[in-house]
């Protein structure tokens, strides 16, 4: 350092020689200590700015830094102090006003100074690593004025005073409030930390713990959450309006945490008003304002959420184990339905479609829907009620809109091969009775069912559509074939079913009347003549016929009459009356369907073609039957049901489980065999939660059944225990 | 008060100057100028229209043209340092600094100045300044200069033989030098380049314990990282890293027993792929390694050696390598000067050599020196002897060749500050090459 300063000095010397005047310094400086008054006393218009600029100079280049950095600091420090005086003297509410005055003009001194000190600022400072003069000089106001004993504590208590007396309603100076505000910033962020932040979070802890502790006594759930929600805007915009950006996350923590995360359980369950209150009357508003309240704190969203799922899990429990409900399964689906419309809207609307919301509504529903094992056949009837009658006019879009919903509800159900059983009995009835309202909203469904679980759930549904298809060829072609003239012979129409496509029953056939044995014939005849290797046998009990009858007084009526229905009114072709048992004999239909079929064509008003002795409602072994030549109808055609229930009878629902739980065997079997035969080795548990993985998008496995069947294909040496660990399997190849 | 008059009249030692306050404006607030016109200092008229200044009058127009204009033309009778006095005394050195020389642009160098020290002994290192200074390391000493090539107090640490230096901004530089002995000293320092005093001591802790160490190459990351190679004592060698803010020890990359890296020659900081290059080069290893290090995944990323490679001339001396993050490659230079590329996208691929042996003519120096590779802006540089070449394009075409008679071989060049300082091996003097700047049209 010291050989450059010693160049410097030499090139000085080239234009005048410098005379060291004792005195020298001590003048100079008096002229720069006069001026920094002058500037403090707003009297600076008198200066000449080159002439202390030179002076400055001249100091730090004859070495004289050092006293004028020492000279500056007391000089300022003597202003300061005077300055602290009259702030402190400052009445009442013009402290704040006055401490803001003197703090612009200390900053425009500051400036000015620095102005004249420029050279010794660029120069002399940073060699010596001193402070520099702008950063001196709010150093010098912090320690004078800021950290006096009696500023200091007053500052903060006005500050704190006008905040409280803003959120109480009244109106203060904000401009002077984010003055003073700033004035603590530009002496650096700790300076605003410690100064005013800390205290500020603290009071306003206070603040709204007490306050929440009274709005929570005396207002309701959403009252509350609206009073909430106002305190945090207000405290954002106070922090736009005077404070620093950075104290936003910090206050409206404060808020948060004594507004709502300290009084959450219990706004949630508040009596009449609280969250589950809110769900039932459709508050959308309030759920919104709730949600966007409680997503600001931890464990808020979860709180939401779990009370939501319970109440969801808890009325979803009640619809669907209400006996009420379980005599219309059509109403019942629509109720599910709805139950679900409702939600979805409400996390739309006001949960913002949170998709955990979403999650635990869909597994809520999940959960009740399974609770009852007839929800997949009430589900499978609702598609048939609607494919049958439900969608008559309904466009397109409306068609994709309901079937995208069943399968929604189909989504939910964890045994979906009891669905499959359901929904093919319903579309075999569908297809052979005609009465399948839209192919194209059938087939539409399939491509949904295909999509969503395979190839395979759908190969046997599909299958019966190509059978309608072929059925249809075949019959043209049969008929093409017969060239003599049928004349009065009954038109036969056949669908040729595939046997494992179709939910056949074994069949007990009846006997034909002989007309109708005649045709049959012929057909068979001709099917086993066009395709050989198969086998024909009749399903007797799925077949309708329309049959010409004349009544007593001349009226002719087409009666669309069931095969077994048709079989027993041929009888009375040959005479009046029958007794039950000659018409067992004579048709050998099963006791069961006879007596229903019997049942509708004797007991039904309107439709009763036969006459029944005694007259009763149900049908005896001793019964005789006669024609009823009194018969009349409205209609020409008139259709005879069978008295049979839409849904199922409990031994039926029986069999259909047994027929599923049959069906599941294979299935468990299959994917152990995949299962082990990749793994070789594995334990007990670790199969049964495999299978259950493989084979959840069809239907739960019981654990009991898995282990049946572990111990069926170990009887079958396709697995076999470990020697050492008998929890251990081995596979077999 | 009132309507300012744009046109201001100075009485310069006795010579009348009359300009306008929008030229002086361009001086910026924070210049003797901005504070004089600044409404502070008028509030009222003044009594006399000019403002009268105590200088130099010929100086004064030399930089009233440079506010005028943005350029600086110093005539020939005014010694360049006086102008600078001059402007420091009115708050224009930046000013001054910024129109001195052009944007840096390799093959439009000129040769600025040469500088001749007093050190004794070879030059170990040259490294550019951001603002236009440089500091060269000599033995134990370090020389720093302004960017007015004015020198400053040197540099020493414990008078240790010094291995490398790098600069942290314009007022601190890092200097790493070998370990003393038994006494614990040597290592790595932070000292003021305006003072030399030594303001910060890094140190190497293993297993909690303070260690002694020699610190090779460095290198300085955006983030405030500061790297370099460290050999300990009880064979502790690797890659330090410190902190430049706090000064404290963040993290140490252990050498694994079959690569180097604690002896490295060259450290390079990749920004874009958050990697060290780490670079260990004949003749301070037999063999060279080359590998790219993630602190990160506290990983090597990539690895390059020419240990088994078959022996060729070209590979087995490579001498220098610089990594260019732009084309994913790394750059190799061979004791002929050949350049060399690898591909940094994987590992194992070789080198793809450009033999450039038959441009180089004329003999030997008596003294060669190492190639040295440098990058800057897309340029690639490279030393031989006593010249610099300067490669462009997408297949480093050489465009210009910088040369300069005095001085012998160049052992080391720097580029920063617009500036490239190339040391010069025999003569102890380092040559200043900068752009001009742009022509007039």
């Amino acid at each position: 350092m010291s050989t450059q300063k010693r160049r410097n000095f030499q090139i000085e010397a080239f234009k005048h020689r410098v005379v060291v005047d004792p005195k020298y310094a001590e003048k100079t400086w008096k002229i720069l200590e006069h001026a920094i008054h002058e500037i403090y006393n707003h009297n600076a218009s008198g200066l000449s700015f080159e002439e202390l600029y030179r002076n400055a100079y001249n100091m730090v280049l004859h070495k004289f830094g050092d006293k004028l950095y020492s000279g500056l600091v007391t000089t300022m420090t003597l202003h300061l102090k005077e300055i602290s005086q009259s702030i402190e003297a400052a009445q009442g509410g013009l402290f704040l006003e006055e401490l803001n005055r003197e703090w612009t003009d200390h900053n425009k001194a500051l400036q000015m100074i620095r102005d004249i000190l420029m050279y010794m600022d660029r120069t002399f400072i940073p060699s010596t690593h001193k402070t520099p003069v702008h950063e001196l000089g709010l150093n010098l106001w912090m320690d004078n004025i800021l950290h006096s004993s009696k500023t200091q504590t007053r500052l903060l208590n006005t500050l704190l005073e006008l905040v409280l007396r803003e959120r109480t309603g009244e109106v203060i100076n904000r401009g002077l409030m984010r003055n003073i505000i700033k004035m603590l910033m530009d002496l650096g962020s700790s300076v605003y930390q410690e100064d005013f932040e800390k205290p500020f979070l603290g009071v306003s802890a206070n603040f709204y713990s007490v306050e929440s502790q009274q709005f929570i006594e005396c207002c309701d759930c959403g009252d509350y959450l609206k009073k909430a929600e106002r305190r945090l805007n207000e405290e954002m915009e106070r922090v736009t309006h005077y404070l620093d950006a950075k104290s936003e996350a910090k206050i409206t923590n404060v808020v948060e945490k004594e507004m709502i995360a300290n009084h959450m359980q219990r706004l949630v369950h508040m009596e009449k008003s609280g969250l589950v209150n809110m769900l039932i009357d459709d508050k959308y508003e309030d759920l919104g304002r709730m949600y966007s309240l409680f997503r600001r704190v931890p464990n808020g969203l979860s709180t939401i959420r779990d009370v939501m799922t319970s109440h969801i899990r808890e009325t979803g429990k009640q619809l669907v184990t209400d006996p009420e409900r379980l005599r219309d399964p059509v109403d019942f689906v629509q109720r599910l339905w709805d139950e679900k419309d409702k939600h979805d809207k409400i996390i739309s609307l006001a949960f913002n479609n949170d998709k955990t919301f979403q999650n635990a509504l869909n597994s809520s529903f999940e959960y009740f829907i399974n609770l009852n094992p007839r929800s997949p056949e009430f589900i499978s009837l609702f598609v048939d009620d609607k494919l049958r009658k439900g969608l008559k006019g309904v466009s397109e879009e409306d068609v994709e809109i309901v079937l995208d919903k069943v399968m929604m509800l189909f989504r939910y159900l964890q045994e979906k091969d009891v669905f499959e059983k359901y929904y093919k009995q319903h579309l075999a009835k569908r297809l052979l009775s005609g009465k399948t309202n839209s192919d194209d909203a059938e087939r539409s469904l399939i491509v949904k069912l295909k999509t969503e679980c395979g190839y395979q759930f759908t190969s046997k549904l599909e299958g019966m559509f190509t059978d309608m298809k072929t059925s249809q060829d075949t019959m043209q072609g049969f008929y093409a074939s017969q060239v003599v003239d049928t004349g009065d012979n009954p038109t036969l129409a056949v669908q040729v079913l595939t046997m494992g496509s179709w939910p056949t029953q074994p069949s007990v056939s009846c006997n034909f009347p002989a007309e109708i044995r005649w045709v049959c014939e012929k057909f068979r005849t001709y099917y086993l003549g066009t395709h050989t290797g198969r086998r024909l046998s009749w399903q007797t009990n799925m077949g309708t016929a329309d049959l010409k009858a004349t009544f007593g007084k001349g009226q002719k009526h087409e009666l669309n009459v069931s095969t077994y229905q048709m079989c027993i009114l041929m009888l009375f072709n040959n005479g009046d009356g029958l007794s039950y048992k000659e018409i067992e004999q004579a048709t050998e239909i099963p006791a069961v369907d006879l007596k229903r079929c019997l049942q509708s064509l004797a007991c039904v008003k309107g439709k009763n073609v036969l006459r029944k002795e005694p007259m009763s409602k149900d049908i005896g072994e001793d019964d005789a039957f006669f024609f009823n030549d009194k018969f009349t109808s409205k209609f020409y055609k008139v259709k005879i049901g069978t008295v049979v229930a839409q849904k199922e009878s409990e031994p039926e629902k029986q069999e259909t489980r047994q027929r599923v739980e049959e069906d599941r065997k294979p299935q468990i079997e299959a994917a152990i065999v995949r299962i082990m035969k990749s793994r070789r080795l594995l334990d007990h548990n670790n199969i049964v939660t495999e299978v259950t993985k493989q084979l959840q998008s069809r239907f739960l496995p019981n654990p009991v059944l898995i282990k049946k069947r572990i111990e069926s294909l170990i009887e079958r040496e396709f697995l076999e225990r470990d020697k050492v660990d008998r929890k251990l399997y081995r596979y077999l190849a | 008060m009132g309507i300012q008059r744009d046109r201001v009249r100075f009485n310069v030692g006795g010579k009348i100057f009359e300009t306008s306050a929008t030229t002086l404006a361009n001086a910026g607030r924070d210049s003797m100028f901005g504070s004089m016109l600044d409404e502070n200092w008028n509030l009222q008229s003044r009594e006399t229209d000019e403002y009268f200044i105590d200088r130099n009058p010929a100086c004064f127009s030399v930089l009233l043209d440079l506010l005028r204009t943005g350029e600086l033309h110093i005539p020939a009778k005014i010694p360049e340092k006086l102008i600078y006095r001059e402007a420091l005394y009115y708050g224009l050195l930046d000013n001054v600094r910024t129109a001195k020389w052009g944007q840096f642009d390799g093959n439009r160098l000129t040769l600025a100045g040469s500088i001749t020290g007093q050190a004794p002994g070879d030059g170990t290192a040259i490294r550019a300044g951001p603002l236009g200074g440089c500091c060269v390391a000599h033995g134990s000493m370090v020389h720093v200069y302004d960017w007015m090539l004015e020198e400053h107090s040197p540099i020493y640490l414990d008078y240790q033989r010094i291995n490398d230096v790098g600069w942290i901004d314009s007022e601190n530089i890092v200097v790493s030098a070998c370990e003393r002995l038994g006494r614990g000293d040597g290592g790595m320092g932070l000292f003021s380049s305006s003072t030399g005093d030594l303001r910060y001591k890094f140190q190497v802790s293993h297993e909690n314990q303070v260690k002694s160490f020699t610190a090779g190459a460095m290198s300085f990351s955006s983030d405030y990282r500061i790297f370099a190679s460290c050999k300990g004592r009880s064979n502790e060698y690797g890659i330090g890293v410190w902190d430049q803010v706090t000064g404290k020890q963040s993290d140490f990359f252990y050498e694994s027993p079959d690569w180097s890296l604690g002896d490295a020659d060259r450290l390079q900081w990749l920004q874009n792929s958050n990697c060290l290059l780490v670079a260990t080069l004949f003749p301070r290893k037999d063999n060279c390694y080359i590998s790219l290090l993630d602190f990160r995944v506290k990983r090597m990323v990539w690895s390059w050696s020419d240990i088994g490679a078959p022996i060729t001339v070209h590979e087995k001396r490579v001498r220098d390598a610089i990594a260019m993050e732009e084309t994913n490659s790394i750059c190799l230079v061979n004791e002929y000067e050949d350049l060399g590329f690898m591909d940094l996208r994987r590992t194992g691929g070789g080198v793809k050599w450009s033999s450039r042996r038959r441009l180089m003519k004329g003999k030997m120096p008596d003294e060669p020196c190492y190639p040295k590779l440098a990058l800057h802006g897309g340029q690639l540089f490279s030393s031989m002897n006593d010249s610099i070449s300067v490669f462009c394009g997408s297949d480093w075409v050489l465009t210009s060749r910088l040369r300069r008679s005095y001085g012998g071989s160049i052992c080391d060049f720097s580029i920063g500050g617009d500036r490239l300082f190339a040391l010069h091996s025999e003569e102890n003097v380092f040559d200043i090459w900068e752009t001009p700047p742009p022509p007039l049209i």
